[in-house]
């Protein structure tokens, strides 16, 4: 009892602290637009992790499919901003690299193939995980739980992001438990508990884990290299591949094309290379691939060439000037 | 200075002694005096020229300060590398604590000394470079250890050939169709091969950390040179000339130095613009020049002749690889690994470079794209599109600048000349017709 009562202060305390950085990080980028996107993003997946976690801390729980409505919902309007800046995996993935830059290792980048490929593919794994579900109720009805307990295995791990979309689907296979509860301290996100509990394995565990390390250890390497294939990121993206949604995003990345002068900075920073915001010719960035994250227009060194666009209006451009850092330097200097 | 060679002059002729110094005596007499005359020019053009400028005049001046501080510091063993186009990674020479230098010649009279090795109808800058090696006039020239030679344009790539009888040249392969990863693995392993050779003449390895000092340097002064041209932008508060000038002495200047002081000269055209206190009427027709390079000294009657004419104009915008072109991209370092580093290099001097060497499916169009944006963000009513003749590449792709500039009304103007002085008069002619109709343009 007291355990928990600890805990949940000490929830409560990170998310306020988190909540309130974030809240900062906001007001300074709004002052001083030549502060690094970057680590505004940074801050804001940091509050999203704990938000989440909150979220599906929260007694009584909202119900998952409310969530799900809303985030289509917003999904329409704002394409794959929940992605490049909310998404706990990805958040995950951000901090790998930015260990990898610490440590000084280069990054490696897919073939560009191959990255085109399971871009496409990813909508075969967003079906074959609908159907999977429809398949094992076929194969093993509900009163016979071992198979649906195998799947929940499965799509626990490496999927969680994902979860928020298709746990409304499980419970008519899995008997959903909730929480994961060790002691007091909930263990149930990130990874924690599949961990803790791998004692007990299951084949369908082990895959997970399995899947889990071959993600991480990828994403060390090379950024971002989860979204590629996200199956949670093509539902998302999918909505927008209609064409009566065609005109619905509001937030997207516009291009000028006579300020670019096609160098190519924002086909290298891209973290999940997405090619078109280099070679659409202007206009606005019609991909699914693309994240939002802003680090191109972050990274391009002429003014207004890229710039984000919420609802016609300019909410970030890129600047006159590259790398910030230096540029806070010479402010010091003046 | 440059050590002797074994190998047989494949192009050069053996010139005595006695000519060459008598050669180089007359050029270099003529040359300073026309440096002290062009900069005598750009102080009555204008009477309240920045204090800033002063240094620039002090710089300007090849066989002065510049050349002497340059030879100290080989004499303490620092190398010095020079460079014709500005595909040369300078980056990476400043971070093996060498000089970079730019070494194409801007001089009239030594063309006529590079016509004994390559006939008339050959580029006079190349021309004229290869008369300045052979009466080693060009200081910097003389002093550096090695040359970059970029093979872009034909001149270019036969210039390299030629002055390897007398120091030792690389020579760097540029594709020629840039907008393919093939291309761009290609540059990314000349740039690497070119960072092998820069170490192994200098002695000093390239670091993590030299490297990325030297791109937070040139970041700094992309920052200052960007200030500058945004001065530009609005009404004149510096003639062409002027800017141009500080433009074109970073190619020699040591950097730190010449962003210090182009920020300094920043810093007092800003108090300009807030007094109002224009260099000339705003009125003055706003001309952008383009096309072949123009070097400091003696190449620089045009610009003159824009500004001194009567109706005169005023210079606020070029596109050539001796003006804008030289510092206005910067490395894009993503993360600041050496393998990100070297990628970045390479991807600036290759695909963010409008020089028209360059084919794609789209054609030129980075260049063309450059030059509509400049003009409308400068305001410029008129181009000049400035070719000399035997530069093949630039006259090739006057059709299309005139076709993208006429879609958005703005006149262009062709102007071809050779490296002489005898033709200022007719040119004083043309450039002041031109003047005329943008004049007359504004004033409908």
């Amino acid at each position: 009892m007291a355990g928990e009562l600890i805990g949940n202060i000490l929830t409560l305390i990170v998310l306020a602290g988190l909540g309130a950085a974030g809240v900062l990080a906001v007001i300074l980028w709004k002052k001083n637009r030549a502060s690094r996107v970057s680590f505004l993003r940074f801050v804001i997946q940091a509050v999203g992790l704990a938000a989440l976690f909150f979220l599906f801390a929260l007694e009584p729980a909202i119900p998952l499919l409310y969530i799900l409505i809303a985030w289509f919902a917003a999904t329409l309007f704002l394409g794959r901003f929940f992605c490049g800046w909310i998404c706990p995996f990805a958040f995950i993935m951000d901090v790998e690299s930015v260990v990898r830059r610490a440590l000084k290792i280069r990054h490696r980048l897919l073939p560009e193939k191959l990255n085109v490929a399971l871009h496409k593919g990813r909508y075969l794994i967003l079906a074959a995980f609908l159907l999977l579900p429809i398949a094992l109720w076929v194969v093993d009805p509900p009163p016979n739980t071992a198979s649906a307990v195998m799947m929940g295995q499965l799509l626990a791990g490496p999927f969680r992001p994902y979860s928020i979309i298709i746990d409304p689907l499980i419970p008519p296979v899995v008997p959903w438990t909730g929480q994961l509860i060790l002691g007091d301290i909930n263990l149930s996100y990130p990874y924690v508990g599949d961990i803790v509990t791998f004692i007990e394995a299951t084949p369908g565990q082990i895959l997970a884990l399995a899947f889990v390390a071959v993600t991480l250890i990828g994403a060390f390497f090379i950024r971002r290299v989860w979204c590629r294939f996200c199956p949670a990121g093509a539902s998302i993206a999918s909505l927008n591949q209609f064409k009566a949604f065609k005109g619905v995003p509001l937030l997207y990345i516009d291009k000028d094309e006579e300020k670019c002068t096609k160098c190519g900075v924002c086909k290298r920073v891209c973290p999940a290379q997405v090619n078109e915001v280099y070679e659409q010719k202007g206009g606005k960035i019609n991909t699914s691939q693309c994240m939002l994250c802003a680090r191109c227009v972050e990274m391009c060194p002429y003014k207004d060439a890229l710039k984000i666009k919420l609802a016609n209006k300019t909410v970030f451009e890129s600047r006159n000037w590259l790398e910030p850092s230096i540029e806070s330097e010479e402010r010091k200097i003046e | 200075m440059s050590k002797e060679k074994t190998v047989e002059r494949r192009y050069l002729p053996e010139i005595s002694q006695k000519e060459m110094a008598e050669l180089k005596n007359t050029v270099k007499t003529a040359s300073q005096k026309i440096i002290a005359d062009n900069i005598e020019r750009m102080k009555k053009a204008d009477p309240h020229r920045p204090e800033a400028m002063k240094y620039f005049d002090d710089i300007a001046n090849l066989f002065g300060r510049r050349q002497q501080e340059i030879q100290a510091e080989k004499e303490r063993g620092k190398k010095v590398i020079g460079y014709m186009c500005l595909f040369a990674p300078t980056e990476l020479i400043l971070a093996a604590d060498a000089i970079p230098v730019r070494v194409n010649s801007g001089w009239y009279d030594t063309s006529k000394v590079g016509d004994r090795v390559v006939p008339v109808e050959v580029c006079p800058v190349i021309r004229s470079t290869i008369g300045a090696k052979m009466i080693e006039l060009s200081p910097f020239l003389e002093q550096s250890d090695a040359l970059i030679s970029v093979l872009t344009c034909d001149g270019m790539t036969k210039l390299g050939e030629i002055l390897s009888d007398q120091t030792t040249v690389w020579g760097m392969n540029v594709p020629r169709v840039k907008d393919s990863n093939q291309s761009l693995r290609f540059w990314s392993d000349e740039i690497k091969h070119m960072k092998a050779q820069i170490e192994s003449l200098t002695g000093n390895k390239i670091t993590r950390k030299s490297l990325k000092e030297a791109i937070a340097n040139s970041h700094r002064a992309t920052k200052a040179f960007r200030r500058l041209q945004d001065l530009r932008k609005a009404n004149p508060v510096i003639l062409g000339r002027d800017a141009m000038l500080v433009n074109q002495a970073y190619s020699w200047d040591d950097q730190k130095r010449w962003t210090e002081k182009t920020e300094a000269l920043c810093a007092e055209l800003e108090v300009r613009v807030q007094q109002k206190d224009w260099v000339c009427s705003p009125d003055t027709p706003r001309i952008m020049l383009t096309g072949t390079p123009m070097f400091w000294p003696d190449n620089w009657k045009l610009p003159a002749l824009v500004e001194e004419g009567s109706p005169s104009g005023v210079i606020v915008a070029d596109e050539q690889c001796s003006g804008e072109r030289i510092l206005n991209d910067p490395v894009g370092v993503d993360e600041w690994s050496m393998d990100d580093m070297l990628n970045a290099i390479s991807e600036r001097y290759l695909m963010a470079s409008t020089c028209p060497c360059f084919t794609s499916k789209d054609g030129n169009e980075d260049r063309i794209n450059w030059l509509l944006n400049k003009v409308k963000e400068s305001n410029v009513q008129g181009v000049i599109y400035y070719v000399i003749r035997g530069c093949m590449l630039y006259a090739m792709e006057y059709s299309r600048v005139k076709k993208a500039l006429d879609k958005i009304n703005i006149p262009v103007y062709y102007l071809d000349t050779e490296y002489t002085r005898e033709d200022v008069g007719q040119l004083k002619t043309r450039v002041e017709a031109f003047l005329e109709l943008l004049n007359a343009r504004v004033d409908f």
